[in-house]
């Protein structure tokens, strides 16, 4: 018996198992990190022949039962903040709609591929490089500053007075941060922003703003990531099927059997985990991910015509 | 009423004369190429096929056969350097290029070398492409060598010269066969089979059949519904992942001992 299927909005058949093998390992990444993994099936699939656009949207499809499934999961751990989460939706989706018009105006210029390109190396290298660099020095650092901590008081950087400057302060209970909501909305915006540009749901750029700027625990990040997405893509899937029919059902769902199993083992090693092995982990992917689009910008492609819809 | 009574059964006859006229002349037709299947169906579980081509042509002559999809407008992307980058810088518009293009032939040198004449292979082809968009006028031929290899690395073009067997027919007459594969990328629609006859460097006869590949089943009952009611569909899409995301984790929390 054949063990490919025939996928019929992506209009061609693929083997079930490699489907299976593939969601499996995005979602125990998307249990481990808290990500959606979209900047890592999309271009997984595009090489396993699926058309970039549907590709694109059945992965959204997908994400929604991985990040379902994780945030069941993290719910369970305590590790979801709802209140933070909600604000960053709301934020999300001003700053996915404000993205959506931005580059409708780029592609009208003939120059949104390029602002694509860059805005991908330059986050991924950025966020990548940082979290890789923090991480090492904090895992290098962590005796002698647990030495430190006690006899020296803290530094109150410009940074920490400007959050605390802003009005309508309220406590995270689930975090245990106090911030203005403004804080995380205004974040969401740009998240979404930045989301809508590259086309991914920004569950890789979301857990480093969560970490750095609203200074969130790693485990409370990946929960709350997880159920941010979750709504990202809900939305997605629903404007994809209406908009451009390019989410295939029978793709998405083998991949959600695949990576809803994966997200409950990422979701198990997590909790065996510290917070900056997590981030040094995640870090390399994010890097690995950035030095193959910064090598396909660079190195001559094999031929000077592609089908449309990739970026 | 009455006329129309004593109508129908002369209508019924002159319809069957029709039918036993037109299906005789198919018949002739056919015996000179036949393709099997000659429906091809899309199902859950199809991975691609080979169909087979049967044709008769005279002794000593040689053959073309070509599998051709209907031709549609097609939007690509040109890739170009900017500021030491490699990316997307243009739409270039395909016309007139088949949606499928299989050719294989009695010997190498039909397809490989065809006469300059000759209403077969990538020459031919080359002849009804046009380009519209970002494509300067000395490009043209770049750019239909790179169309074609973008083509054959989707599987929808492919030439196989000197693939076609050929067997001593009953007497003036010598049969050709060739399979050709039809990719999982095939689409649903209408095709044509030509066989071309070749003696002595000219074009002796063509004919021709139809095959046909339709989506049936699963497939066909998925693609209608995200067609026709998308709303409906990505609605489906939605509840389904969330259902078998809470299952997931459901039964994972009976055997993990969270």
């Amino acid at each position: 018996m054949s063990l490919s299927l025939y996928l019929p909005l992506a209009g061609n058949s693929i083997n079930i198992l490699l489907l299976f093998g593939l969601g499996g390992a995005v979602g125990f990444l998307s249990g481990l990190f808290g990500v959606g993994g979209g900047f890592l099936m999309t271009p997984l699939l595009i090489m396993a022949g699926i058309p970039s656009t549907v590709a694109a949207a059945s992965d959204s499809n997908q994400i929604v039962a991985a990040s379902t499934s994780g945030t069941y999961a993290h719910w369970r751990l305590g590790n979801v903040d709802f209140k933070m989460g909600i604000i960053l939706i709301i934020g999300g989706v001003l700053g996915g709609t404000l993205g959506v018009y931005l580059i409708k105006a780029l592609r009208a210029l003939g120059n949104a591929d390029f602002v694509i390109k860059v805005t991908y190396v330059v986050m991924l290298g950025v966020i990548g490089g940082y979290m890789f660099m923090e991480s090492l020095q904090s895992i290098r650092r962590k005796p002698v500053e647990s030495r430190k901590t006690s006899t020296e008081p803290a530094k109150v950087s410009l940074y920490n007075r400007l959050v605390q400057a802003l009005p309508y302060q309220m406590k995270f209970e689930k975090s245990g941060v106090s911030l203005s909501p403004l804080m995380p909305l205004v974040l969401g915006v740009f998240v979404g922003i930045l989301a809508a540009i590259m086309g991914v749901g920004g569950g890789f750029i979301m857990v480093p703003v969560m970490v750095y700027m609203l200074r969130m625990p790693m485990h409370v990040v990946v929960g709350t990531s997880l159920f941010q997405i979750l709504f990202t893509c809900i939305n997605v899937t629903i404007m994809q099927s209406i908009t451009n029919f390019t989410v295939d059902l029978v793709l998405a769902l083998i991949l959600l059997l695949g990576s809803t199993i994966g997200a409950q083992f990422g979701v198990r090693l997590s909790k065996r985990l510290k917070g900056d092995q997590l981030k040094i982990l995640l870090a390399s992917i994010v890097l690995l991910v950035m030095v193959q689009m910064l090598l396909s910008l660079v190195l001559a492609p094999h031929l000077m015509l592609a089908p449309k819809g990739g970026h | 009423m009455q006329v129309g009574f004593i109508n129908r059964p002369i209508i019924r006859l002159l319809m069957l004369g029709l039918f036993l006229v037109t299906s005789a002349g198919a018949g002739d037709a056919s015996s000179e190429i036949q393709v099997w299947p000659d429906v091809v169906q899309i199902g859950a579980f199809f991975s691609g096929l080979e169909v087979k081509v049967t044709g008769k042509i005279p002794s000593g002559a040689q053959a073309v056969v070509e599998i051709t999809g209907p031709a549609a407008a097609e939007r690509l992307m040109r890739k170009g350097r900017r500021g030491g980058l490699w990316m997307n810088v243009g739409e270039v518009e395909v016309q007139g290029a088949p949606s499928l293009y299989l050719a294989a032939s009695t010997t190498p040198p039909l397809l490989k070398a065809p006469p300059k004449a000759a209403t077969w292979g990538y020459p031919a082809l080359k002849q009804q492409v046009r380009f519209a968009g970002s494509v300067e006028q000395g490009e043209r031929e770049m750019f239909l060598n790179q169309f074609f290899q973008l083509k054959e690395s989707e599987e929808v073009y492919a030439i196989f010269p000197g693939d076609l067997k050929v067997k001593g027919g009953s007497g003036d007459s010598q049969v050709v066969t060739g399979t050709f594969p039809l990719p999982t990328t095939v689409k649903p629609g209408p095709y044509r089979v030509c066989l071309t006859m070749v003696q002595g460097g000219q074009v002796s006869a063509t004919h021709g059949c139809d095959l046909k590949v339709v989506m049936v089943g699963f497939p066909s009952m998925l693609a209608g519904l995200a067609y026709e009611h998308g709303a409906a569909y990505g609605i489906l899409a939605v509840i389904i992942a969330i259902v078998t995301g809470f299952a997931m984790g459901y039964l994972f929390k009976g055997g993990g001992g969270h």
